[in-house]
């Protein structure tokens, strides 16, 4: 379960002055849903899901992730959570396996739980043949399907994805798509943030509109049409924009 | 913070930094190989010019040999003289180096000096100050015309029925009272203070880089934020990472030098019978010791100076400076009467430069010793709280 409360995040720049990348964002996701953050680039998706994953604090606000507070409680959050971005690379001198089991100790699982389920990743995801292989040698593929192995490793129950699919091949995007979904399955809590209109219709439960920090607009897919009575979603999008000014 | 999330960092780290040959090269085989390839190609050098020089003649003018026959002839039979006609010209040569020296001999010099033994005489050598084959063939002109007229002191006493036992009323001797180990601490206590300090320095250089604006650049920066370490545990780890690369990197250096010079004195003790070199294992361990806070130090300096870069390039631009500050008060080691005192024993790397020179010859005060050690691990926790500060910076971190 992911409950945020008025989260808001303001930084400071020299040129800019200041900047509110999330002002006083509020959703729940519940699990076995899938969330989904809709917004352009620089609407406040990342600061949002970076605040919820605990990587950034709010300047204001807060939220509860798994139970736990993400202000008071940040390791205990990251312990529950799986974080998977463009963002977050791999170690390229790490093998597969190597990479997995560091984040699985991190996580702390342990060692006989960690070996056993090293293995189960390695071989649902079919990484088995590269497993020894160093990371910055693996195809976009398999690196992708390290990284799905390593926040899954810990058996987190909430599951962080931002913008997940940016620069992938069709194959490779699939991939992450169907294992979202997986997620989904597995009674995880999802939250995804995309700019792909049709990644937001086929995946999420409840799909939020983020721009320039504000959550505008909230609900199913079905909700949304009926809100605006309009059937596109990119229309939907473009309207919630356009009204907030 | 738990110490075993902090280990895992580190063991992690050491594995990285282990494959990346770079890492490889500046932290193992570099220093272990620089110094003996340094002192190699010097001494192969000084063989090649010995060499070379011995294949030279050295080419010398006599002025006025006639007045001087007997001393004319023994510096023509001077090994590697080559005796010239006399010309005019021999300041322009001299200064052109065709010529090495010139030598000027009064007239009737040696009928002078037989039959009028109350007037000195004035030999003039011409040569040019500074120029290493000049004054080579300077010294063996010298040591001619001494020994020529010591031969004709000798024979003047003679005369008078007097032997030249007149002359040295008393002799004396030098004896060294000071042990090998001590004679050998005040050559060490020079250079290898500042030696140690550049190593210690050096070697935490690429890892701090590598682990923190390195990480940045590769994109693994946000994936290890998301994990469930803490930044105190993180930088911790880092931290024990670079602290054993500069560490190591010092010993191996150190070694490697040692061995080289302690080998060599071998072969110059054997093949002289008196060069004795002997270095103090009780020197080494307690500045080894007092290296420890500096160590720390430089790593907790460098690692918060480079996680401000946003790659590697610009955390190299930053560091730099760092290295030219650090290398500065490392000098001390080398300023002859600079001596340690309590206030001199509270500045942060010249206490570890005085203080070391000061073991190493032998010279154990232990109250100062204790001040620069405290004095050396505040500055670590100081620089160690202020990379553990940047760490839980998010402008630092995600600085763009």
């Amino acid at each position: 379960m992911i409950e945020a409360q008025g989260l808001t995040k303001v930084f400071r720049d020299k040129k800019r002055g200041e900047i509110r990348a999330a002002d006083g964002v509020s959703f729940r996701c519940q699990p076995g849903q899938i969330y989904g953050l809709l917004g352009a680039n620089g609407a406040g998706k990342t600061t949002t899901l970076r605040m919820l994953a605990t990587i950034l604090k709010p300047t204001d606000g807060t939220a509860r992730v798994a139970g736990f507070d993400i202000v008071e409680q940040p390791e205990q959050v990251r312990a529950h959570v799986g974080f998977l971005s463009t963002a977050t690379a791999l170690y390229g001198r790490l093998t597969a396996r190597e990479t997995v089991e560091y984040f699985g100790r991190l996580n702390g699982v342990d060692e006989p739980t960690l070996k056993k389920r090293t293995d189960e990743l390695l071989t649902l995801l079919e990484l088995h043949e590269y497993a020894d292989m160093r990371c910055d040698k693996l195809s976009t593929g398999n690196k992708q399907k390290t990284s799905i192995a390593r926040t899954l490793v810990h058996d987190p129950p909430v599951m962080i994805f931002d913008e997940p699919t940016v620069g992938l091949d069709v194959m490779t995007a699939r991939t992450i798509v169907g294992f979202i979904r997986d997620c989904r399955a597995r009674g995880k809590t999802v939250i995804f943030s995309t700019h792909v209109m049709s990644e937001a219709e086929k995946l999420c439960d409840t799909i939020g509109i983020i721009h320039n920090g504000k959550l505008l607009r909230e609900g199913t897919l079905a909700e949304l049409r009926q809100q605006t009575g309009l059937s596109d979603l990119e229309d939907v999008f473009v309207q919630a924009v356009e009204s907030a000014g | 913070m738990r110490l075993g999330h902090a280990g895992i960092v580190f063991r992690k780290e050491l594995t990285d930094v282990l494959r990346d040959r770079r890492t490889i090269v500046t932290t193992i085989v570099v220093p272990i190989l620089a110094f003996p390839l340094l002192m190699g190609g010097m001494i192969g050098l000084m063989i090649f010019f010995a060499r070379q020089a011995e294949r030279q003649t050295a080419p010398v003018m006599l002025l006025g040999a006639e007045s001087a026959p007997t001393l004319a002839q023994k510096l023509s039979e001077q090994e590697g003289f080559t005796i010239v006609p006399a010309a005019d010209d021999y300041v322009q040569r001299i200064n052109d180096k065709q010529l090495r020296a010139a030598v000027e001999f009064p007239p009737a010099l040696e009928e002078k000096v037989r039959t009028t033994p109350e007037e000195t005489q004035t030999v003039s050598i011409y040569h040019f100050e500074g120029e290493l084959r000049s004054r080579s063939a300077l010294r063996t002109i010298e040591r001619a015309v001494r020994d020529y007229r010591d031969q004709a002191v000798a024979e003047r006493l003679a005369a008078r029925g007097l032997s030249t036992e007149l002359l040295k009323p008393f002799e004396w001797k030098r004896e060294n009272v000071a042990s090998a180990e001590k004679v050998t601490g005040v050559i060490v206590g020079f250079i290898v203070p500042y030696l140690v300090i550049l190593f210690t320095l050096t070697g935490a250089i690429y890892p701090a880089i590598d682990v923190t604006a390195g990480e940045k650049e590769r994109g693994t920066i946000e994936t290890i934020l998301a994990s469930a370490v803490s930044r105190l545990e993180l930088v911790t780890g880092k931290f024990l990472l670079v602290f054993c690369t500069s560490t190591l990197t010092t010993v191996l250096s150190i070694g490697s030098m040692a061995v080289v010079v302690l080998a060599g004195a071998e072969y110059l003790g054997r093949l002289t019978g008196g060069f004795v070199i002997a270095l103090s294992g009780k020197a080494a361990a307690t500045v080894f010791l007092l290296v420890l806070p500096l160590a720390v130090l430089f790593s907790g300096v460098l690692l918060a100076v480079a996680l401000l870069a946003r790659n590697y390039r610009e955390a190299q631009s930053y560091t730099t400076p760092i290295v030219f500050l650090a290398m500065l008060p490392a000098v001390a080691s080398f300023i002859p009467g600079l001596e340690l005192n309590a206030k001199l024993a509270l500045v942060p790397i010249l206490n570890v430069s005085l203080v070391a020179r000061e073991i190493f010859t032998g010279q154990y005060n232990w109250s100062l010793i204790g001040l620069v050690f405290l004095s050396s691990c505040v500055y670590a926790g100081v620089a160690l709280w202020f990379a553990a500060r940047q760490f839980n910076r998010e402008e630092v971190l995600f600085r763009t």
